[in-house]
């Protein structure tokens, strides 16, 4: 009889040990949740590589129409009014000194098909980003994110142009933490 | 067999609370992460992000539609102003669903943006001229 009280004792008690260790295991599990979701939620969205590639497809656009080099290009004018030709404006919002320094960076470098020699270039916004188009500083979230793209086109006298983009965008402080 | 009821008892409650301790813990966790993911900070942020974007993107003459339910949903009571604001001359987009807050992202494409609300759809709508 006293053995049996003793083990229904001791069944109580372990119950006891097994619920708080329970509890234990979930605290650690909702920690564990917690923590990732706001580390996953806390990030920002990082839009840059779409932002740097739409720029550089907007900038061929407006260099080539359906794989021929638009007339006016290689004008003076239109490359001393790029930005104005093409509607692209580097404006952005003032946030943490952005308007000190500006936020994008695109280079277009024109060269002979045939020769490979270079023939001009169409450089706007900010040069400091360039760096950050080489291999070294590629993949790297605090850095600028830089795409480049090179296409072929035609003028209307059959002139082939090899044509090289570069497009950069900073943005790092809304992108990345 | 009175005492062999108040033992059943005794085991039927502590199991119940035991069972009600965790469903309060987990709908606690569960609570959070709905909250965290559909706040209106978040939402804010994506929105803007994915506005600025679809400009970019876009050439003249182009009709966008948005499907901003979800944010049509997040709206804090009280607040009556645009949820999208664009700001042509500076180039900018503006989400907001609170009255203290909001979420600013620029575009490039320099082109005269509209926006219209569709609330009853849930949509907003952007002309690209």
């Amino acid at each position: 009889m006293i053995k049996n009280t003793e083990n229904i004792a001791d069944k109580k008690g372990a119950e006891k040990i097994i619920s708080i260790y329970w509890f234990f295991i979930l605290f650690i599990v909702a920690g564990g949740v917690i923590y990732m979701v706001i580390l996953f939620y806390g990030e920002p969205y990082d839009v840059r590589e779409i932002e740097a590639n739409l720029l550089v497809n907007s900038i061929a656009d407006c260099i080539s129409e359906a794989g021929f080099l638009r007339e006016q290009v290689l004008n003076k004018e239109f490359r001393d009014n790029f930005l104005e030709v093409c509607r692209i404006n580097f404006n952005v919002e003032d946030f943490q000194e952005w308007k000190n320094e500006e936020q994008y960076y695109l280079h277009a470098s024109f060269y002979n098909f045939d020769t490979e020699s270079f023939i001009f270039d169409i450089s706007e916004g900010n040069i400091n980003l360039e760096e950050f188009c080489k291999e070294q500083y590629k993949g790297q979230k605090n850095n600028p994110v830089c795409i480049s793209r090179s296409f072929y086109s035609l003028d209307k006298q059959g002139g082939k142009y090899k044509i090289n983009i570069i497009g950069a965008v900073r943005k790092t402080e809304k992108n990345a933490r | 067999m009175t005492i062999k009821n108040k033992k059943r008892a005794d085991i039927l409650v502590e199991n119940i609370i035991f069972i009600v301790l965790n469903l309060i813990f987990l709908s606690i966790l569960v609570f959070f992460i709905f909250s965290k993911t559909s706040s209106a900070a978040v939402l804010e942020e994506a929105y803007a992000k994915q506005i600025a974007l679809m400009i970019d993107s876009a050439k003249p003459g182009t009709r966008l539609i948005l499907n901003m339910e979800d944010a049509f949903n997040e709206v804090a009571a009280g607040f009556a102003g645009d949820i999208v604001s664009i700001d042509n001359d500076n180039n900018l987009v503006t989400v907001k669903l609170r009255e203290k807050g909001g979420y600013t992202y620029s575009f490039f494409n320099d082109l005269k943006i509209s926006a219209v609300s569709g609330k009853e759809k849930g949509e907003y709508v952007f002309f690209i001229e």
